[in-house]
Formats: structure tokens, C-alpha cells, sequence
């Protein structure tokens, strides 16, 4: 048995730079993406359903729905799919991480904490493109839409969801309880579908609500997605890649503190 | 060996709120030793180990390996050493094969060689039926040992084992034990959080006995035992509910765990020790007794108040 070579004597130099980095972000993804191997097929269906579903359950409420009315909605749709994964699903994977005590062991090994943040974001826009896909589709299906697809579309995304995963990651590392990450991502659902202005024009809500989310990212998202999909019927665009900008780098500020402190 | 290296827990304090988990811990680890860390339910143990690893923070003290500061340099201390938590691994997902593969790679190990030394330990341990079963169709003891390999197949300096035989098999108990001794001539140190004494006697260079948070004695298993020479073990077994009789005079100490009650006594008492044994039998509803050799069990009970058996 010495396979791991006798040459093992005396202490190694610590291990940094960008070779290390790459080493612990392709293992780490490896490994994410094995331990979603059994749920990876039904939360991927669960998505898609939802996409779907929303896309046509607006249809519902709505009869005789006009095009632009259309494209409003299923993009919508499309955006809260993309929340959903980074907001509410993530958070709820690590709270279980963190119930099951598997989280002291993957946070023993060495790797370093951003790489492992990556391989995390990496895994969900996995898990959100057929959502969103699926969203699309059926929109596109039911109304006889056609959308606008601009060169946009991909930083558009990718900002919504790595901006959306960070947020969720930041809050479920630095909530200790899990119990409370899970109450809390029970919340999100709510007040996103029901208080966020992304299926639904900002005007629609009380004034002082209306205001709270030029600051907040969800409806700066559904803003960009809209745009980069469609054709003038977003506005203030630039606006609000600002602030998803700033939104993501304040996530990901807390998540580097958060995952460096040691109760 | 040449020790060109030592790890070192120098004064580490911990506490969560209220309670003062580790009190002023100090010990000393080599190259290629192997030591044991016992203490009874909530002595401490797993809270020292996590501040190795950099899971918890010292409140006080230092905690180095060689020249690297593993308090100050979490990083290090996550390269340097490999941890096998007390909780059950994460697997459900993996199969052993592939969870013992991707974790090596994770802690720097080179793809071939990983892959080789996996299998070696998968062999030597027994599980070669299990390699490719999902870790959700395990059993505990076979995800225990799943683990273990995960903790070694690349090892740090330092190896970490916070119970490692939890709900395995005897004959694959000593198979483990092996592997934990080969650590030591792959140039690493083991630090092995054990509840069980008996096993820990045959398998540890040296040990420490932590109690209420502190350490309370330390040395080789026979060292340790030094002080019982001489003596012996006198177990009575009670009826199930019965009190606990009075000692007679020569009870150096003892322990109760459920019916059983287990003292020391001097050899020169052998006779007097048997001899109030059977009046206990036929007056105080003892329904058999023993009479063996001191083991560290018995150095432990002296120490800590408790039997390393105590259920839990
Ligand atoms: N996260 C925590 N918050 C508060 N108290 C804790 C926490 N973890 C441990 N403790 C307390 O600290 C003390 C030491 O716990 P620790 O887990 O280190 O014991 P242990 O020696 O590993 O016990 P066991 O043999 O049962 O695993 C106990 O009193 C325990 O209740
Ligand atoms: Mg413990």
C-alpha cells in the first residue's frame, strides 16, 4: 500500500494560484453535480412544469390576451423561474447540507471558498435552463408570440441567476439555524410571486412599494430578461444593469465573509 | 522516522456561550503516531478537532503544524489535514467508488494514483461487493467505512477520525485498525476521537483522556495503566433495578452503567472481593460477577467516572 509515494516525508508547501483554483473548481463541480444525480432529473422537471405553468396559468386569468400583454407575462414567467432556482432552491440545498451534517465536511476539504462558490453557480444555471427554455416554448406555443431575442439575452440571464444564486448562497451560509433559512425561503416564494413587479407593471402597487423595488434586484431583473427577449416594452434598461451589477458584487462580498467566519 | 514536524494544540480554549467545551487543551502530536482522544458524551472531543480543521475558532490558544499557524491559516489547515466528522458523510448520491475518486481529487491527489489507491483501501476493507451500490442503498456501518476512505485515500499530515468505527462490523473494526496504522508509514499523524477504550488500548501510540473539557491524563496506553498494576477488576452484575449496595472498604473505585457495577480492587483483596460478591449474590440481588485483569477500561472509569460504554 504505498501507493501515495513514501516520498510523503516532511511538510508540503501550501498550494495557491490559479492551477489549484482550476484543480479544486473541476472536482468540486464533479462532485456537485454527482450529489444532484437524483434529484437533478425531478427538479428539472419541477421547473419546467412551473415555467409552463405560470406561462399558462396567466393565460387563464386573462382571456383574449393582447400580444404585447403576451410577451409581458411569459417573460415574467421566465424570470421568476430563474429566481426561483438561485432563491429558494439553493438556499433549501444548503439548509439541508446543514441539517444532515454533511456541511462540516465539505467545508474541510481544501478548496478554495470562491471555487466552490463557482461550481455552486455553475450547477444552478444548469439547473435553470430548462425552465426557462420550457417557459419560453409554451409561450410561444399558447399565445403564438414571437419573441425579439437580442445578443443580450445571455448576459441578461446569466446576471439574473448568478445575481439571484449569490443572494440565496449569501443567505443561507449566514443564517447558523437551517430551520430559519427554510421559513425564511418559504417567504421569498411569497413575496416574490405575490409583491414583486415582474409579472405586473410597478404602478400596479401601493406607491412606498413601488419605490422599495427601484432598489431591490427582482424587478431589475425581469427588466433586463424582458429586454434582451423582446422589443420595446422594457425601459430604463441600462439603469438596471447597474443595479443588478451592484446587487451581485454585494452578494458575492458577503458570501466571501460569510464563508471565511468560524463560529 | 525523522520528526520534521510536530503538531501542536497549545492552551485552546473553547466555549459556546455558557458552556466551556475545551478548557486549556495542550497536546503534542508526531509523525507517523497514532493517538486517541477519549472522554465520555460531550467531553470535548469533536469540539477540539473541529478547531483543528478550521471548522471552529479558538477562543484563546494556538494550533500549529510545523511552521504553518493552522488558526490563522484556515486554508493550511484544510490542505494539511483530512477530517472524518462524526456525522454520517454525504453520499446518497455517490457511489462508493466515485465518492472515494472525486474526493481525492478534491484534496490534490492525482487521478491514477487516486483511483489506485481507492480500490487499494476499498479491498483491504472489505467492500469491493458495495463499490458501485449508491450511497442511499448503504448500510451505516458500510458508510461509515465509505467514509474512512474518503478521510485517507489522500491524506493530509494530520488525519482526523471522529469516531471512525461508529456501527462497523468486529472483523472489519480490525481491518480499519490496520489501515489507521499504515497511516503512520505514509509519513502522517492520526488523531483518532474514540468512545471505545478497548480497541483504542491495541490501536494508539499514545492518548489523551478529556473530561468536562479538559484534559485529565495523557500518555501510552501502559503508562497509563502504571497506576492499576496491581490490580484488578471486579464487575457485579445487579438485578435489573436494583440500588446499588454498599461498597465495602476496599473498593478503590467503581461505576455503575444500567445493572452492571464495575470496581477496581487490590490484588491482596482478591479473596475479601469474592467473598462479598457472593453474599451480595445471595442477599443484595447480584445475579453474577467477575473477576479479571485491569485494562485501560478501568484507567478510564478511574478517570472520568464512566464506563466507555455508556449508552448514549
Ligand atoms: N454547536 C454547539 N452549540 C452549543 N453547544 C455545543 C455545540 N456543540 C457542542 N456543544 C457542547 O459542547 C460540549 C462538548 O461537545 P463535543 O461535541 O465537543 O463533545 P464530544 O466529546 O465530541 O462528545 P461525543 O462523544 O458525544 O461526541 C458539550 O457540552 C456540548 O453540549
Ligand atoms: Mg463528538
Amino acid at each position: 500500500m504505498t501507493t501515495v509515494a513514501d516520498s510523503r516525508v516532511g511538510l508540503p508547501p501550501k498550494r495557491a494560484g490559479v492551477g489549484h483554483w482550476l484543480a479544486g473548481f473541476r472536482a468540486m463541480l464533479r462532485w456537485e453535480i454527482t450529489n444532484m444525480r437524483l434529484l437533478l432529473p425531478i427538479t428539472m422537471m419541477v421547473q419546467l412544469l412551473s415555467g409552463a405553468g405560470l406561462v399558462i396559468g396567466f393565460g387563464l386569468l386573462i382571456s383574449d390576451m393582447p400580444e404585447q400583454v403576451a410577451l409581458f407575462l411569459s417573460t415574467g414567467a421566465v424570470v421568476i423561474t430563474l429566481i426561483l432556482v438561485g432563491v429558494v432552491m439553493g438556499p433549501q440545498l444548503v439548509a439541508q447540507q446543514k441539517l444532515d451534517g454533511s456541511y462540516d465536511f465539505m467545508w474541510s476539504l481544501p478548496v478554495p471558498r470562491s471555487a466552490s462558490t463557482c461550481a455552486w453557480l455553475v450547477l444552478n444555471v444548469f439547473i435553470a435552463i430548462p425552465g426557462m427554455v420550457g417557459a419560453l416554448l409554451v409561450a410561444m406555443w399558447r399565445y403564438d408570440v414571437s419573441f425579439a431575442v437580442s445578443w443580450l439575452v445571455l448576459p441578461a440571464i446569466l446576471l439574473t441567476l448568478v445575481c439571484g444564486t449569490l443572494l440565496g448562497y449569501a443567505m443561507a451560509h449566514s443564517i447558523p439555524k437551517p430551520e430559519i433559512t427554510q421559513l425564511l425561503t418559504q417567504f421569498l416564494i411569497f413575496a416574490i410571486f405575490g409583491f414583486s413587479p415582474i409579472s405586473y407593471p410597478a404602478e400596479n402597487l401601493p406607491g412606498w412599494l413601488a419605490e422599495l423595488h427601484e432598489y431591490l434586484p427582482f424587478a431589475h431583473m425581469a427588466n433586463v430578461v424582458r429586454d434582451a427577449l423582446t422589443d420595446g416594452i422594457a425601459v430604463d434598461v441600462g439603469r438596471s444593469y447597474i443595479v443588478l451589477v451592484a446587487w451581485t458584487l454585494l452578494a458575492a462580498g458577503l458570501s466571501g465573509l460569510v464563508l471565511g467566519r468560524r463560529k | 522516522m525523522a520528526d520534521d514536524w510536530v503538531f501542536r494544540t497549545v492552551d485552546v480554549s473553547k466555549a459556546y456561550g455558557e458552556t466551556t467545551a475545551n478548557d486549556r487543551i495542550s497536546i503534542e502530536v508526531h509523525p507517523g503516531e497514532v493517538y486517541g482522544l477519549l472522554g465520555p458524551n460531550g467531553a470535548g472531543k469533536s469540539t477540539l478537532v473541529k478547531q483543528i480543521i478550521g471548522l471552529l475558532k479558538p477562543d484563546s490558544g494556538s494550533i500549529t503544524l510545523g511552521p504553518f499557524d493552522l488558526v490563522d491559516d484556515p486554508d493550511a489547515a484544510r490542505q494539511l489535514c483530512s477530517y472524518l466528522p462524526q456525522a454520517q458523510m454525504p453520499i446518497e448520491s455517490f457511489k462508493i467508488r466515485e465518492a472515494v475518486h472525486v474526493t481525492g481529487l478534491i484534496r490534490g491527489g492525482e487521478d491514477a494514483a487516486v483511483r489506485r489507491r481507492g480500490e487499494e483501501l476499498i479491498a483491504a476493507l472489505q467492500l469491493g461487493e458495495w463499490a458501485g451500490t449508491l450511497g442511499a442503498k448503504l448500510s451505516g456501518g458500510v458508510r461509515r467505512l465509505t467514509g474512512f476512505i474518503m478521510a485517507t485515500v489522500w491524506p493530509g499530515k494530520i488525519v482526523i477520525l471522529d469516531e471512525p468505527t461508529n456501527d462497523v462490523d468486529p472483523l472489519r473494526r480490525r481491518l480499519l485498525w490496520e489501515q489507521v496504522r499504515q497511516l503512520g508509514s505514509l509519513g502522517a499523524a492520526v488523531i483518532l476521537v474514540t468512545h471505545n477504550v478497548m480497541e483504542a488500548e491495541k490501536s494508539v501510540d499514545r492518548l489523551a483522556v478529556i473530561n468536562e473539557g479538559r484534559l485529565i491524563a495523557e500518555g501510552t496506553p501502559s503508562s497509563l495503566k502504571a497506576e492499576d498494576r496491581g490490580r484488578l477488576r471486579l464487575e457485579l452484575m445487579l438485578e435489573p433495578g436494583a440500588p446499588t449496595p454498599d461498597l465495602p472498604e476496599f473498593v478503590r473505585h467503581d461505576a455503575r452503567v444500567g445493572n452492571n457495577l464495575v470496581m477496581v480492587i487490590d490484588e491482596a483483596s482478591a479473596t475479601a472481593g469474592i467473598e462479598w460478591s457472593q453474599r451480595m449474590m445471595e442477599s443484595a440481588g447480584a445475579e453474577e460477577y467477575a473477576l479479571a485483569a485491569t485494562t485501560l477500561e478501568d484507567v478510564y472509569i478511574r478517570l472520568t467516572g464512566h464506563t466507555s460504554e455508556e449508552p448514549r
